[in-house]
């Protein structure tokens, strides 16, 4: 599953750090993400979405 | 005081080095007292020390990745313990002190079995009123009971061959014959 992460954090100018604190979770996770080595839960997709201010189905794509 | 992860790693390694070095040296002079309160003092100045790290220092990608390596973990031990158990038991002839830890490492496996699928069925948010469970329950309780009189009965030392004088002598009704090995 891809992702645009990565290119939103860019746009919003902030770290990987920054990301993982307001998703609550390891600044690791946020690199998995990034690299789309890990497929998150619903909750967490829902987090990283609100974090980045865009929608999950403009996040991720299927 | 708060705490980074990278330091609360880094103090964990270190408390963990010394209690290993710890240990050993009192398990060397057969001191089983001190090693326990040191278990049980860097349990707690652990725990203090994880509710001083902020941030995150466990999410949902490591709980995943814990379950998996947990899993594998079992599969791994149960199949290395069997294994080794069938061995020490075909050779409970030449030592009869095989046979214990064989039983043992067999009970291991059982109890680890067990309680994996106990937790499991607690995650898994099961009907404890299903009557299909409670069965299920009565039945392995029953197969725990037995393993355990079993387990007791094997350890009890009743019925085993004992090093008197140079000569292997009957204690009890040993269901095999005597050691092959020297008896000094």
């Amino acid at each position: 599953m891809k992702n645009k992460i990565k290119e939103l954090r860019t746009k919003m100018n902030i770290t990987q750090e920054e990301l993982a604190e307001k998703a609550g979770v390891r600044r690791e996770t946020i690199v998995f993400l990034e690299q789309d080595k890990y497929n998150p839960s619903l909750k967490l997709a829902h987090d990283v979405a609100e974090a980045l201010k865009t929608t999950i189905d403009k996040l991720f794509i299927f | 005081m708060k705490l980074t992860f990278k330091q609360y790693n880094i103090i964990r390694i270190i408390i963990v080095l010394v209690l290993s070095m710890t240990i050993g040296s009192m398990m060397a002079v057969k001191n089983f007292f001190v090693p326990m309160i040191l278990v049980a003092l860097s349990t707690v100045v652990l725990m203090y020390l994880r509710k001083q790290v902020k941030g995150v220092l466990a999410d949902e990608r490591d709980y995943a990745l814990g379950g998996k390596a947990a899993l594998l973990a079992i599969q791994v031990w149960s199949w290395c313990a069997v294994v080794v158990m069938f061995v020490l038991l075909a050779f409970t002839d030449k030592n009869p002190v095989y046979e214990p830890i064989a039983l043992t490492l067999s009970f291991s496996v059982c109890l680890l079995m067990l309680l994996y699928s106990a937790i499991y069925r607690y995650y898994n948010k099961i009907d404890f009123k299903d009557k299909k469970f409670i069965f299920t329950a009565l039945v392995l309780a029953f197969f725990l009971a037995i393993f355990l009189i079993a387990g007791v009965r094997s350890f009890s030392g009743e019925d085993n061959w004992i090093c008197d004088n140079g000569q292997w002598v009957k204690h009890g009704n040993p269901s095999f014959s005597a050691p092959e090995a020297e008896c000094k």
